[in-house]
C-alpha cells in the first residue's frame, strides 16, 4: 500500500501548475524531437538539458520537463515513420512496415490515430510495471556491496550495445574512452590532479553536458552536411480521419501484448526500445497467425511496434531509477541530468528523494494523457512542423544548443570544447565507435572508481573480492554473456531486423 | 578496404600507452595506507583499452567512406564557423554573430541566401528576448547597443 501513497505524492508534485506546464512543454517538445528524422530522442533530451538549467528549475521540475520529452520522442518517432517512410527515431523502424503502406492507402490519419493509442497504452502498461517492479528491485538492490557495483558498472557497459549491437568491442573500446575522460580533474579521494596538463579549465573535469552537445548536436549537423539532407523528404498527404470506435477497440488487445513485451525488453540490459518494437511485431505476428495481413497496412502491425517501443521506453527506466545503470542512451542522458543536480541515482533515491523519482513516474502517467491529447486532436501541427526543411531547422537547433550552453557558464572555453567534442563525435561515429557509452563512461566513471576503492580497501587490496558473493559472480555472468552474444546470436537477430524493412 | 580501424587502432593504442604511462607517474599517496592508489583505475582502463584497439587492429570492420574535395571543405567550413562564432561571440555580440552564424549554416545546406540570413535574424533576435528578459540571462550585447 505503500506504493499508492508515495504515487499519491508523487501527483501532488506533479500536479502543481508549474510541472504541469512544464510536463506539457515537454510532451510537446518530445513529440517533435521524435518525429525529425536525425534528431533522435538521445540528441533532443541532451540539447534541452542546459535550457532545463538556464530555467533554474528545481530538480523535480526539470525531471518532470526532460521525462515529458523522452515519452514525447518515442510517440514523435512514428510519425515521419508513418508519413515520409523513414523512422523519426530508431525504433520506430518497425513502424514504417505496416504505418507507411495504411499511409498511401490514404488512411494516413487512422494510422497515425491507432499508433497514439497504442503508443499510450503500451506506456500505460509499462509504467504500471515499473511501479510495481521499481520498489521491489530498488530494495533488493539495497543489499548490494560495492563490489556488485562495481560489477554491474561492468555489465552496464558490456550490455549498452545490445544483443543485436554490431562490435561489441568497439562498444568496449568508447567505454573506455569515456572512463578516461571521467578521470581528467582532481582525483575526489586523494586529491592529486590527473590528466590536466596544468589547465586550471580541466581541473573540475570535463562537463558532460558540453560533451553531449558536442558529441550529439554538432556531429548530427555534420553529418546533414556531409549528406546533402537540407531538402527533407516528400511526404504522404493527410486525410480527413474517419475512423471507429470499433476499428480501435479491435487493436486492443495487440497493443496490451506489445505493452508488456515492450516493457520486458526495456527492463532486461542490452534489449532496449529497437528491440522491443521489433519483438512485439514479431510475436503479434505469430500470435495472429494467418489472420494477419501485416506488412500490407494491417492496423495491428502499426499497433504492435508502437506499443512495444513505448512500453520498452518505461521499462528502461526501472533499470535507470533503481540501480543508477541506464538501459539506453536516451536514459543515460537523463541519469546525466541526475547526476548534475547532485541527485545520485540508485536504490537509495528511493529513500532520500523519493519526492522526486515518484514525481516523475506520476509525470509519465501524466505526460502520456497529455500526449494522447497532443497527439491525436493536433498531429497537424507536427505534420506542419515536420514539413519545415532541416536546413533551416538544424542550423537553429545547434545555436540554441550552444546557447544554452553558453549560458550555464559564461565562458568560451566550454564553447571551444563542444566544437572539438563535435568534430570528435563525427570522426567516432564515422568509424562506427558508438557515442552512448562515452557519455555513459565520462558519467559513471567517478562512482564506478570509487566502488573499486571501496571494495579494495575493505578487502586489502585483494582483487579476488570483486567476484567473491553469488550475487557478484552472477552479475559478471551476465556481463559476460552480454559481450559474447552478439557473437552468437546478433548476426541472425538483425537478419531478420533488416528482412522485413 | 579496412584501414579506418586498423589507423584507430594504433591511435588508441598509442592513447592507451600513454594514459597508463602518465597513470604511472601519480605520486602514491601519503603513508601509502590506501590499497588503491590515484593510478590504479586510470591503469585498468588503459589496459582495456588496449586490447580493444588491438582487436581493432586484428579484425577491422569494412570502411566507411571519408568525406573528399568539396564536402570536406563544407565540413571544415562548419567547424571554422563555429569557432568564429565562439572566438567573436563576447566582443561583437549575440544578434550579429548568431544571425551570421544560422545564416551561413542554412545558407550551406542549400537555403536561398536571402531566407537563410532572414531565418538567422529572426532567430537571433527571438532567442536574445527570450533569454534577456524572459530568463533574465544575459547574452553579450556586443557593438549593438542594446538596453
Amino acid at each position: 500500500m505503500d506504493t499508492i501513497n508515495y504515487l499519491l505524492q508523487g501527483f501532488e508534485v506533479a500536479l502543481t501548475p508549474q510541472n504541469l506546464l512544464l510536463a506539457l512543454i515537454g510532451s510537446f517538445l518530445g513529440t517533435l524531437i521524435g518525429a525529425l528524422p536525425g534528431l533522435g530522442p538521445a540528441n533532443g533530451v541532451a540539447i534541452l538539458i542546459p535550457l532545463a538549467f538556464t530555467l533554474g528549475l528545481p530538480p523535480e521540475s526539470a525531471l518532470i520537463m526532460l521525462t515529458a520529452v523522452y515519452a514525447g520522442a518515442m510517440y514523435g518517432g512514428r510519425i515521419s515513420s508513418i508519413l515520409l517512410n523513414i523512422p523519426g527515431d530508431e525504433p520506430a523502424m518497425m513502424t514504417c512496415l505496416d504505418g507507411y503502406p495504411m499511409a498511401k492507402q490514404g488512411k494516413a490519419a487512422e494510422a497515425l490515430t491507432i499508433s497514439a493509442v497504442a503508443s499510450f497504452i503500451g506506456s500505460i502498461v509499462a509504467t504500471i510495471g515499473l511501479i510495481l517492479l521499481a520498489p521491489l528491485l530498488a530494495n533488493f538492490a539495497l543489499s548490494f556491496g560495492s563490489a556488485e557495483y562495481f560489477a554491474l558498472f561492468v555489465l552496464a557497459f558490456a550490455t549498452l550495445g545490445g544483443i543485436t549491437g554490431k562490435n561489441p568491442v568497439k562498444t568496449l573500446v568508447a567505454a573506455a574512452i569515456g572512463l578516461m575522460m571521467s578521470t581528467i580533474g582532481i582525483d575526489i579521494s586523494t586529491g592529486q590532479p590527473r590528466y590536466t596538463f596544468g589547465m586550471l579549465e580541466l581541473f573540475e573535469g570535463i562537463d558532460f553536458i558540453i560533451a553531449i552537445v558536442g558529441l550529439f548536436a554538432i556531429s548530427e549537423l555534420m553529418f546533414f552536411i556531409e549528406r546533402h539532407m537540407g531538402d527533407g523528404d516528400s511526404m504522404v498527404k493527410m486525410n480527413k480521419l474517419k475512423i471507429n470506435v470499433k476499428e480501435l477497440i479491435a487493436v486492443l488487445p495487440t497493443s496490451l501484448r506489445g505493452g508488456v513485451v515492450g516493457f520486458i525488453s526495456g527492463v532486461l540490459p542490452g534489449a532496449g526500445a529497437s528491440l522491443g518494437s521489433f519483438l512485439s511485431y514479431t510475436v503479434e505476428k505469430r500470435i495472429l497467425g494467418r489472420k494477419n495481413d501485416f506488412g500490407n497496412g494491417d492496423p495491428r502491425g502499426v499497433a504492435a511496434p508502437e506499443a512495444g517501443n513505448n512500453g520498452a521506453a518505461s521499462g528502461a527506466l526501472v533499470p535507470m531509477l533503481t540501480l543508477g545503470i541506464p538501459g539506453s542512451g536516451t536514459t543515460a542522458v537523463l541519469l546525466a541530468m541526475l547526476v548534475s543536480l547532485n541527485i545520485t541515482p540508485g536504490p537509495m533515491m528511493f529513500q532520500q528523494h523519493a519526492d522526486i523519482v515518484w514525481g516523475v513516474i506520476a509525470a509519465l502517467l501524466l505526460g502520456n494523457v497529455l500526449l494522447l491529447l497532443l497527439n491525436i486532436p493536433m498531429v497537424g501541427i507536427f505534420v506542419k512542423l515536420l514539413s519545415v526543411p532541416p536546413k533551416y531547422l538544424m542550423p537553429i537547433v545547434t545555436l540554441v544548443a550552444i546557447v544554452g550552453i553558453y549560458s550555464i557558464s559564461h565562458s568560451a572555453f566550454d564553447l571551444y570544447f563542444m566544437v572539438a567534442f563535435g568534430v570528435l563525435g563525427y570522426v567516432f561515429r564515422k568509424i562506427d565507435i558508438p557515442l552512448v557509452p562515452i557519455i555513459l563512461g565520462l558519467l559513471l566513471g567517478p562512482e564506478m572508481e570509487k566502488n573499486l576503492r571501496h571494495a579494495m580497501m575493505l578487502s586489502d587490496g585483494d582483487w579476488t573480492v570483486l567476484w567473491s558473493s553469488g550475487l557478484s559472480i552472477g552479475i559478471w555472468a551476465i556481463a559476460i554473456a552480454g559481450l559474447v552474444l552478439p557473437y552468437l546470436l546478433g548476426p541472425l537477430l538483425r537478419r531478420k531486423m533488416h528482412k522485413p524493412s | 578496404m579496412h584501414i579506418n580501424d586498423r589507423l584507430f587502432g594504433v591511435v588508441f593504442l598509442l592513447l592507451a600507452v600513454a594514459y597508463g604511462w602518465q597513470a604511472q607517474q601519480f605520486p602514491e599517496p601519503l603513508g601509502g595506507s590506501e590499497s588503491i592508489g590515484p593510478s590504479t583505475f586510470p591503469t585498468l582502463l588503459a589496459v582495456v583499452l588496449g586490447l580493444g584497439s588491438l582487436y581493432m587492429m586484428i579484425r577491422p570492420d569494412p570502411d566507411s567512406g571519408w568525406p573528399v574535395g568539396k564536402t570536406l571543405f563544407e565540413l571544415i567550413g562548419v567547424v571554422v564557423i563555429l569557432v568564429v562564432y565562439t572566438a567573436l561571440l563576447e566582443s561583437v555580440g549575440f544578434i550579429i554573430m548568431t544571425t551570421l552564424a544560422v545564416g551561413l549554416l542554412s545558407w550551406r545546406m542549400h537555403a536561398p541566401p536571402l531566407k537563410a540570413f532572414l531565418t538567422g535574424l529572426i532567430s537571433a533576435v527571438v532567442a536574445f528576448v527570450l533569454f534577456n528578459y524572459g530568463l533574465e540571462l544575459t547574452l553579450p550585447n556586443g557593438i549593438l547597443e542594446l538596453g
